[in-house]
C-alpha cells in the first residue's frame, strides 16, 4: 500500500535514524583544548534594547526645570514619578526597578557612551557590540571574544534568537543562537541530519569540510543537551505574554535547570520613538518591568539570583529636547543598569545627567561603556578584561 | 581531474556553478569556456531598477513627520527590491555569471550602504560595468559615486574642515592596506578629496571648487598640489597596492589559504598590466595551478553563492521577492547591507550553529515549500520541519532528472555534478533513504535531497 505523504509531512521515518542517539565521537566533543575554563559559576544575562531607548524618560530628573522645558508634551509628570533620590526618579512603568532599588539589587550608571558618538543605529550598535572605538571596525563581538577565551562547550553563550548577533561572534568560535530548545532539537534531530551524522562516521571526508562536520557535531550535541536541560525545570512562575516574557522564561528554566551556559543574550526592540513616544515607550517599559520581575522572582526562589547579573543597554540615548511630533531623535549618552542579588555598591554610581552643558543638544558621556564591560568581565566573570577588550579600561569602583 | 570537474570548478569561481544544461556539452574545453565567459561579460544587461521619484529638499521638508517616515519606508523597500532584482538576475537562465561574480566581489570590497535606491543602482552599475576593467577607473568612479560619498562622509569633507573618513578607508580597505601609510598621509589625502561632493538630488558628481583645498600636500613622500586623482595615482604607483588587491582576489577566487609565490607572481602581473582586472582574472582561470585539487572545493560558499547556485539547480522561481531577502538575512548576508565598510568577513565566519543547520535543512525546506513531494512505501506520517513559511517558491527538476536518467538513476554521477569535494555515495544513507520511495522518480528526488543537504554541498 502506498502512503501519499503530503507537504505537511515531508520527512518521514526511514528506519535509519534511531531517534535521539547521537554518533558523536569523543574527540569531536572536546570543543577546544585551547580555551581556559573559568571557575566562575556566575551567569550573565545581557538585555539589549534596540532602537535607542530614551533613558531620560526612564530615570527622570523630576526636579529639573530644564527637563520639563525641553519636553513640554512628553516629560514624565513629576507627581507620577517614583522618586529614588532627591533629583532622580523612575518612570512609573518601571515599577519593579523601584523594588530592586529598595533592596539594593540595582546599580544605575548615568551618562554612559563613548567618544565621537555615532547616531546611526547600525553603526552605534556595532560599536557597542564589538566594543570598538567609533572610528574602528571590528568583526568580532566582545562576548564572542569571551567565548573564544573560555568556551568549554558550543553553547557557552546563548542568544535567544534564530540568528546570531555580532556581539556573540568570536574570532575563532561563536556563541549559539537558539530561540526554542524544542524547535532546535527538531531541526538537528530530523532524519536527514541524523543520517548525515551517521554517514560522516562511516565515511572519510575531505579535510576541507572538517570544520563543517565539527560544527555539525557540536550543534547536534548542544541541541541535545539544551533540550534535556530545558525539561529539567518547568517554572510555575507567571511570565507576561509576548516575546520578551517568553525569552526570560526560557533563560530562567535553563539557568535553574542547571544548564552550563554562562552568558545569555536577549534582544528587546522597538525603542526608536521619533513619533508619539509616550504610548510606545510605556508599553515597552511595562512589558520589560513585568518580565524582569518574573525572572528575578524565579531566580530568587530557586537560589540563583545571587549568582546572576543582568545588564541592560541600548545603542544610544535620545535628544534632550523633544521633536515636533511628540517624539525624540537619536542622541548620545544613556543609562545602563546592572542588577543582581549581589551588587556591592547599589544605587546610583554617578550623578544625574547635566542638562546645561550638552553636546549638540544631547547628553554628554561621562562613563565609557567599555568601563562597564571591563567591570562585568573582571569583577563578575573573573576573567582578564584587557585581553578581551583589546585595551585597558578601569572597572567601575566596587560596584560588583 | 577530468574535464567536467575542471569546468565545474571554473564555473563555481567565475560564476555560480556549472549550468546543468552545459553538461550535455561536456567536451567543451576550459579554454573555450573561459572565452565564452569573457565574451558574455562584454554584453551587460542592466539590473531592473526600481523607480523612485526623488522629492526635492523643499518638498521633503514640507512633509509631516509621519509622511517622512512613510517615505523612508518606501525607500527601504525599494533598496530591498533592487537587492532581489540583482539576485534574481544572477539566478536567471540568461545570467552573466562572470559579471555578477565580479560585481559581488567588488560589492564586498567597496562595501557600502545607501538609503537612496537611485544611488545604489548607480553604484551597482559601476561595479557591473567596470568590474573587469582597469582598477584605476573603477576606484576613481567609486570615489565620485554618490552612495560612497554619502556613506563615507566625503560630502562633509571641506577645505579647512576636512573629514578623513573616505581618505582613510581608501587607503586602509580599498587600495594599499593597513601599515603602508602614515596618519599624516590620511590627513593629506583627505585634503585632496575636499570638495568632492555629490548632488543630493541627482547623485551626480560635483567638484565644488570653493570647498576644495588647492594647497600643497605631502603624500607618501611626494609633494605637490594634489587632487583626489593624483592621490589615487600615487597609491597605485606603490607595488604594495597590487599585492593587497591580488591577495584579496586570490582568497576570493582561488583559495582562502594563500600561496605566497603565486600571490607575488600575480601581483607582478597585475602591476605591470596597469591594474587590468580582466587580464588578471583571465590569467588566473587559464593557469593550470588554478585547477589543482587543493584549490577545488576549498571555499565555503557565501550565502549569496549558496542561494544562487541552489536556486539554479532546482530551477527555483520565487513567488515573492521577500523570499529572496528573507533567506539572505537568515543565512547572514544581505546585499546592500554589509556589516560595515570592511565588507563581509567570509570563510568560516559564515558558519555558526544556526546558519549551518539552515543551510543543511534548506533542501528539505525548499522541497517542501515547492511541493516536490515524495511518495513512500508503507511509511507512517511523521514530523515535519515547520519553518520558513515566508519562503514561497516553486521548483522544477524535470530537466535535471532527464540528464541523469539513463537505465537507472546514477546517484554517483549526480553527486559528482553537485559536489566539489567528492564523496562515494555507494552504500551510503543517500541510497538507503531512497530505497523507501515508491517510484524511480522519487528515488531521484531523494538522491538530490540527500546530496544537497550534505556539508560538502556548502563548499565550492
Amino acid at each position: 500500500m502506498k502512503n501519499n505523504i503530503n507537504r505537511r509531512s515531508f520527512l518521514t521515518r526511514t528506519g535509519l535514524a534511531t531517534a535521539g542517539s547521537l554518533f558523536v565521537p569523543n574527540f569531536l566533543k572536546a570543543f577546544d583544548q585551547q580555551s581556559t575554563p573559568l571557575n566562575s559559576e556566575r551567569k550573565l544575562i545581557v538585555i539589549q534594547w534596540s532602537g535607542g531607548n530614551d533613558g531620560l524618560n526612564c530615570i527622570v530628573p523630576y526636579k529639573n526645570n530644564l527637563y520639563y522645558e525641553a519636553r513640554p508634551t512628553i516629560a514624565i509628570d513629576s507627581k507620577k514619578v517614583l522618586p529614588l533620590t532627591d533629583d532622580l526618579g523612575l518612570n512609573p512603568k518601571l515599577s519593579f526597578l523601584r523594588k530592586l532599588y529598595d533592596q539594593g539589587e540595582i546599580s544605575i550608571v548615568n551618562n554612559v557612551g563613548y567618544p565621537d558618538p555615532d547616531r546611526s543605529h547600525f553603526r552605534s550598535m556595532d560599536i557597542w557590540q564589538t566594543a570598538s572605538n567609533a572610528d574602528e571596525f571590528l568583526s568580532s563581538g566582545w562576548l564572542g571574544r569571551f567565548v573564544d577565551a573560555h568556551a568549554a562547550t558550543n553553547h557557552y553563550a546563548i542568544e535567544l534568537d534564530d540568528t546570531l548577533s555580532l556581539a556573540l561572534k568570536g574570532d575563532t568560535k561563536s556563541g549559539f543562537a537558539m530561540s526554542n530548545p524544542r524547535q532546535l532539537h527538531q531541526t538537528t534531530n530530523n532524519e536527514l541530519i541524523q543520517a548525515i551524522q551517521k554517514h560522516h562516521h562511516s565515511h572519510e571526508h575531505d579535510e576541507k569540510v572538517a570544520y563543517l562536520y565539527q560544527t555539525l557535531s557540536n550543534t547536534v550535541s548542544s541541541a541535545d543537551y539544551i533540550f534535556e536541560k530545558s525539561k529539567t525545570y518547568k517554572t510555575k512562575q507567571n511570565y507576561p505574554k509576548g516575546a520578551l516574557g517568553k525569552q526570560m522564561k526560557q533563560v530562567a528554566e535553563l539557568i535553574i535547570g542547571g544548564c552550563d551556559t554562562q552568558v545569555y543574550y536577549v534582544n528587546f526592540s522597538g525603542f526608536d520613538t521619533h513619533v508619539n513616544q509616550t504610548n510606545k515607550q510605556d508599553r515597552l517599559l511595562e512589558e520589560y518591568s513585568n518580565a524582569l520581575e518574573a525572572l528575578v522572582n524565579d531566580l530568587k526562589k530557586n537560589g540563583f539570583w545571587d549568582d546572576t547579573l543582568i545588564m541592560n543597554f541600548s545603542e544610544f540615548g535620545r535628544r534632550v529636547a523633544e521633536n515636533g511630533s511628540r517624539g525624540t531623535d537619536h542622541g548620545q549618552a544613556n543609562n545602563v543598569y546592572l542588577m543582581s542579588g549581589k551588587i556591592k555598591k547599589a544605587g546610583f554610581y554617578n550623578t544625574a545627567p547635566d542638562l546645561v552643558n550638552l553636546s549638540k543638544g544631547d547628553l554628554k558621556y561621562e562613563v565609557d561603556f567599555r568601563n562597564i564591560y571591563a567591570t562585568v568581565l573582571q569583577d563578575w566573570l573573573q576573567t582578564n578584561d584587557q585581553s578581551i577588550l583589546g585595551r585597558p579600561f578601569d572597572s567601575l569602583n566596587g560596584i560588583l | 581531474m577530468n574535464n567536467q570537474q575542471k569546468l565545474q570548478h571554473l564555473y563555481w569561481r567565475a560564476g555560480f556553478g556549472l549550468p546543468y544544461t552545459a553538461l550535455r556539452k561536456a567536451n567543451t574545453t576550459t579554454e573555450q569556456a573561459i572565452q565564452q565567459l569573457f565574451r558574455t561579460a562584454k554584453k551587460i544587461k542592466a539590473v531592473p531598477s526600481p523607480k523612485y521619484d526623488v522629492p526635492s529638499k523643499a518638498q521633503f521638508e514640507r512633509l509631516s513627520p509621519k509622511a517622512k517616515q512613510e517615505k523612508n519606508k518606501v525607500l527601504r523597500q525599494l533598496v530591498a527590491d533592487l537587492n532581489s532584482n540583482w539576485v534574481l538576475q544572477m539566478v536567471s537562465e540568461d545570467s552573466n555569471p562572470l559579471v555578477e561574480k565580479m560585481a559581488l566581489f567588488w560589492h564586498g570590497h567597496f562595501a557600502c550602504e545607501s538609503k537612496r535606491v537611485d544611488f545604489a543602482v548607480n553604484q551597482l552599475n559601476i561595479l557591473r560595468t567596470q568590474g573587469l576593467g582597469k582598477f584605476r577607473d573603477l576606484v576613481v568612479a567609486i570615489a565620485k559615486d554618490a552612495a560612497m560619498i554619502m556613506y563615507l562622509n566625503n560630502q562633509q569633507n571641506r577645505k579647512n574642515k576636512p573629514n578623513e573618513n573616505f581618505a582613510r578607508e581608501l587607503l586602509e580597505l580599498f587600495t594599499i592596506g593597513r601599515g603602508h601609510y602614515t596618519e599624516q598621509d590620511v590627513k593629506e589625502a583627505a585634503r585632496a578629496f575636499t570638495g568632492w561632493f555629490a548632488n543630493r538630488f541627482t547623485g551626480e558628481f560635483e567638484f565644488k571648487e570653493r570647498q576644495h583645498d588647492v594647497g600643497e600636500k605631502v603624500f607618501m613622500g611626494k609633494t605637490g598640489y594634489f587632487d583626489g586623482e593624483d592621490i589615487i595615482d600615487i597609491i597605485l604607483d606603490q607595488k604594495q597596492t597590487a599585492v593587497y588587491l591580488v591577495t584579496k582576489i586570490y582568497r576570493y577566487f582561488v583559495n582562502p589559504t594563500l600561496d605566497a609565490n603565486r600571490v607575488e607572481e600575480l601581483a607582478n602581473l597585475f602591476y605591470k598590466s596597469n591594474y587590468d582586472i580582466g587580464k588578471l582574472m583571465q590569467f588566473i582561470f587559464e593557469s593550470e595551478w588554478f585547477y589543482a585539487s587543493a584549490n577545488v572545493g576549498a571555499k565555503i560558499k557565501s550565502p549569496v553563492e549558496f542561494l544562487v547556485g541552489f536556486a539554479k539547480v532546482l530551477n527555483m522561481k520565487f513567488s515573492k521577492k521577500e523570499s529572496v531577502l528573507f533567506t539572505q538575512r537568515a543565512l547572514g548576508q544581505v546585499l546592500f547591507h554589509p556589516p560595515n565598510v570592511a565588507g563581509w568577513k567570509g570563510g568560516e565566519n559564515w558558519i555558526d550553529n544556526a546558519t549551518l543547520m539552515l543551510r543543511m535543512n534548506m533542501a528539505a525546506i525548499a522541497f517542501e515549500r515547492a511541493e516536490l513531494n515524495i511518495q513512500f512505501q508503507d511509511q507512517p506520517e511523521q514530523k515535519t520541519i515547520k519553518q520558513f513559511k515566508k519562503l514561497e517558491v516553486t521548483a522544477s527538476i524535470d530537466q535535471l532528472q532527464k540528464l541523469f536518467r539513463k537505465e537507472k538513476y546514477e546517484v554517483q554521477a549526480l553527486a559528482d555534478f553537485l559536489l566539489q569535494n567528492s564523496i562515494a555515495t555507494d552504500g551510503t544513507f543517500i541510497e538507503e533513504l531512497a530505497q523507501y520511495t515508491a517510484t524511480a522518480d522519487d528515488k531521484f528526488k531523494f538522491y538530490l535531497l540527500g546530496i544537497m543537504s550534505l556539508p560538502e554541498y556548502q563548499m565550492c
